[in-house]
């Protein structure tokens, strides 16, 4: 197990390095701050001090080099719009993100595992049909879309939620249902498929004969055993959805990182590319290191496998 | 003293607010929450970087000058000033207000200005060290007097409400640069109270603000930061906000007609244009007939009307209001015939194929489906664009004659004059000739040596009604030759607050979204 563990960890450091390099030259490619920074009628004067001020003119290898050696320090430079500490940016922001991932998260599992299983139980029933158009629905509609809608009905016409903005549970509600809809369709097949090999098997089947009641069957015996699959992909559902916060995020007005990268893409704001997708690599490399040790604690045939 | 400096006195001291009130105003009270639809990044006035910045610091900090909401120029923490020259060289002799106290309590003097100038002209500081550039030398002589030499004429320098923001030198001393920037100190209506970035700025009307009238008529303000145009309409009509700024423009009419809400439209600062290679060796636009036509092609009241839901305001060379603007100068009309007519008049018959940039990331609203609709008018009359979409960044990049030589072809761009402002400093950019390392013509497809001329007394004329009067002449060749591209439309933002809010849009700082005069009604 130690074995496995320091491979996948060596794994998890070469890929934050190869994200880093990756990220360090594509924000680069995309062209110059300096322009974006100054106006039109800046002096050359002043656009050399720019860039030097900003360590810009150095060439490529050693800004990437001085780069790594402060980030390694948790240095991340400074943000060139904000003009302050690019990681302090990001942490700042790193909690709504990581509460609005974590409550999509739950969202989903909430609509994907009842719609999973009583689509196993009813398989090929109007249960069944009508659960899995449900959980389409979701990979169907664009989430910007769907937060739209939400906000025309919950907000507007009903006046039951916010609209917009970061506060108490109630604030929380609209955007987690528009991020966490998207992967319900996909949980729901795990679960379903999952649940139809479990409600196949001996054990149910002896459970059945000595006359255990149904409810508990699916429930409790078969649900416990159909879960594995769809626990040891959560951890990538729940990377995928702090990528892919972005778009909610801006809907909803929500501070999170994704909508202040996104902005600092557009402004060349390179500092914070760099932290916060660098950050969302290491979130990322952690979740799929956790999915992978889990696979070896629910099922010990893989740890001892391995 | 000279007739132009007495005239400019004569312009200067008008509007200064009265002084000595019988009864210091009442303190505001009640709280607001406003939505804005983009955010500050900076709130030192020396540091930033962008006009979106003025939304955020406009409100807390002040200039010497600026301009009424009717457009007009008025003294502000300036009481009075006066243009002069010694030896040729013009300087400007300033007398600021002695009742202004920034919110620490500290009385405004001239030192505050002389920082902000230090401030202002240090490269390592400040983005905009160029518009001080033409200074010589800040000399302090009182504390409500100080002087500010040129090396020679800087005519942007008076266009551009003399550039420099009151900043507190004490405040900056005791606190240094980082909390400077962080909890902005200014003489303006609003304290800073908290900044959450990406949700909030919470201010708080200032007591002790100088001004009698033009003030805050509630206690608390807090500013809502919410980008997508259908979550800041569900902010507005589920009362989450009472004020809220950039209304799309497919909904102007809709909230026009809203009980209980009012709304304003105002022009914003930017100034559109389609720009075309005049300067290419084998460019047709290089022809004054084919420019005349493309000016006669493009039909920009109806773009206006259908794609921009009137959210625009057709322009001639100078925005309304601006210094030089002239009601007199009117547009190409559309004609469609008359421009195929000028196309065969310069050896086109059958048309030509050119390249269309068009910037396709929302830096205005609508601006791809403007961009599309205008190529798609030029492509009517025999003018066959090949469309080529453009995000910001790059376009930004494109433009420049520094890092891309000359693009061929039409493309869609703006350069604001202000609001109101001044063409000087745009016309130096993209209508006089490229000058390699020289500042002129930086994002400039056209050459005319008699316009060059012209933008260059231009830009050292500080004489306002001189400079009036030579825009307008520039304006008129500028006009009639289509030079440095043909203008269209500046953006209109329309703003909706519910009747229990008193609002007046003052232009500047930060583009009519200052809260300079915003309360809740008695």
């Amino acid at each position: 197990m130690s074995g496995f563990l320091i491979r996948r960890l060596a794994q998890g450091v070469i890929s934050i390095v190869g994200a880093s390099i990756v990220i360090f030259l594509i924000s680069r490619l995309s062209g110059d701050p300096i322009l974006i920074l100054l106006p039109n009628d800046a002096s050359p004067a002043l656009i050399e001090d720019t860039r030097r001020n900003l360590g810009l003119d150095q060439p490529l290898w050693r800004q990437y080099l001085i780069f790594a050696q402060n980030a390694l320090a948790g240095d991340f430079g400074r943000s060139y719009r904000w003009q302050m500490p690019a990681l302090r940016l990001i942490l700042d922001r790193l909690p709504a993100t990581i509460e609005l991932a974590l409550c999509g998260l739950v969202f989903s599992v909430l609509i994907a595992v009842p719609i999973g299983v009583l689509s196993a139980v009813h398989r090929g029933g109007w249960i069944d049909r009508v659960g899995r158009i449900f959980a389409m629905l979701g990979q169907a509609m664009p989430a910007f879309w769907v937060g739209l809608l939400l906000i025309l009905v919950f907000a507007i016409h009903l006046n039951w939620l916010p609209a917009f903005g970061h506060g108490g549970v109630s604030h929380v509600i609209l955007p987690a249902i528009a991020l966490g809809w998207y992967p319900v369709a996909a949980q729901t097949r795990i679960v379903r498929s999952a649940m139809l090999d479990v409600l196949d098997s001996d054990h149910i089947r002896l459970s059945r004969a000595l006359g255990t009641p149904e409810h508990l069957i699916v429930w409790k015996y078969a649900l416990r055993n159909a879960a594995i699959p769809l626990l040891t992909m959560l951890g990538v559902y729940f990377a995928a959805m702090l990528g892919g916060a972005f778009v909610v995020e801006t809907i909803f007005a929500w501070p999170g990182v994704g909508r202040t990268v996104v902005e600092a893409v557009f402004s060349r704001d390179f500092p914070v590319v760099q932290a916060g997708v660098l950050f969302t690599s290491i979130l990322f490399v952690i979740s799929n290191l956790l999915v992978d040790l889990s696979y070896g604690i629910v099922d010990p045939r893989i740890r001892d496998a391995r | 003293m000279k007739p132009w400096q007495a005239s400019i006195l004569a312009a200067m001291s008008l509007a200064a607010p009265a002084v000595g009130y019988a009864q210091a105003p009442k303190p505001a009270t009640g709280s607001l929450t406003i939505a804005f639809a983009a955010e500050a990044t900076n709130m030192d006035p020396a540091k930033y970087a962008a006009g979106v910045d003025q939304y955020f610091f406009g409100q807390i900090y002040e200039q010497l000058v600026r301009p009424s909401p009717e457009l007009k120029k008025i003294n502000w923490l300036a009481e009075s000033w006066e243009l002069k020259a010694d030896g040729g060289k013009p300087w400007l002799d300033i007398h600021i207000r002695k009742d202004v106290k920034f919110h620490t309590g500290d009385p405004l003097t001239s030192a505050d200005f002389a920082f902000a100038y230090d401030r202002l002209r240090d490269n390592k500081i400040s983005r905009w060290t160029h518009l001080q550039a033409a200074v010589e030398a800040f000399e302090i002589v009182d504390d409500h007097h100080f002087r500010i030499r040129f090396k020679h004429g800087d005519g942007s320098y008076i266009a551009d409400n003399l550039q420099l923001w009151a900043m507190s030198k004490a405040y900056f001393e005791k606190v240094g640069d980082e909390e400077f920037g962080k909890h902005p100190v200014g003489t303006g209506p609003w304290k800073f109270v908290s900044r959450a970035i990406k949700e909030e700025l919470r201010l708080e009307a200032f007591d002790d603000y100088w001004h009698p009238t033009a003030r805050p008529g509630v206690k608390n303000l807090i500013v809502k930061i919410i980008p997508e145009d259908l979550t800041r309409v569900a902010a507005f009509k589920t009362g989450a906000v009472d004020w809220m700024d950039a209304v799309p423009p497919s909904m102007v009419e809709e909230f026009k007609k809203m009980p209980g809400v009012t709304t304003a439209s105002f022009v914003a600062p930017n100034n559109l244009y389609v720009a075309m290679d005049a300067i290419g060796e084998k460019s047709p636009m290089k022809d004054v007939r084919v420019r005349q036509a493309v000016a006669h092609a493009i039909d920009v009241d109806a773009i206006i009307k259908s794609v921009l839901f009137n959210q625009g305001e057709r322009y001639v060379q100078v925005g309304r209001g601006s210094t030089g603007y002239d009601p007199d100068l009117k547009p190409y009309p559309y004609d469609p015939r008359k421009a195929r007519d000028l196309l065969k008049q310069a050896g086109y018959p059958s048309g030509f194929e050119v390249p269309c940039y068009n910037l396709t990331s929302p830096r205005e609203p609508y601006i791809k489906e403007v961009g599309e609709a205008m190529f798609a008018y030029l492509i009517s009359v025999g003018i066959r664009c090949k469309v080529q979409g453009q995000e910001y960044g790059a376009w930004i990049t494109f433009g420049r004659r520094d890092r891309q030589g000359h693009i061929d072809g039409f493309y869609s761009n703006m350069w604001g004059h202000g609001s109101p402002g001044d063409p000087g400093t745009p016309w130096a950019g993209h209508v006089h000739t490229y000058v390699p390392g020289a500042g002129w013509g930086i994002t400039s497809v056209h050459s005319d040596p008699e316009l060059d001329v012209m933008i260059e007394e231009l830009k050292q004329t500080m004489d306002q009604d001189k400079r009036d009067a030579l825009i307008r002449r520039i304006a008129r060749v500028k006009h009639e030759r289509v030079a440095g591209g043909f203008p269209t439309y500046r953006p209109v933002v329309t703003f909706a607050w519910r009747d229990k809010v008193t609002f007046v849009g003052w232009p500047l700082p930060g583009f009519w979204r200052n809260m300079q005069q915003i309360g809740l009604k008695q």
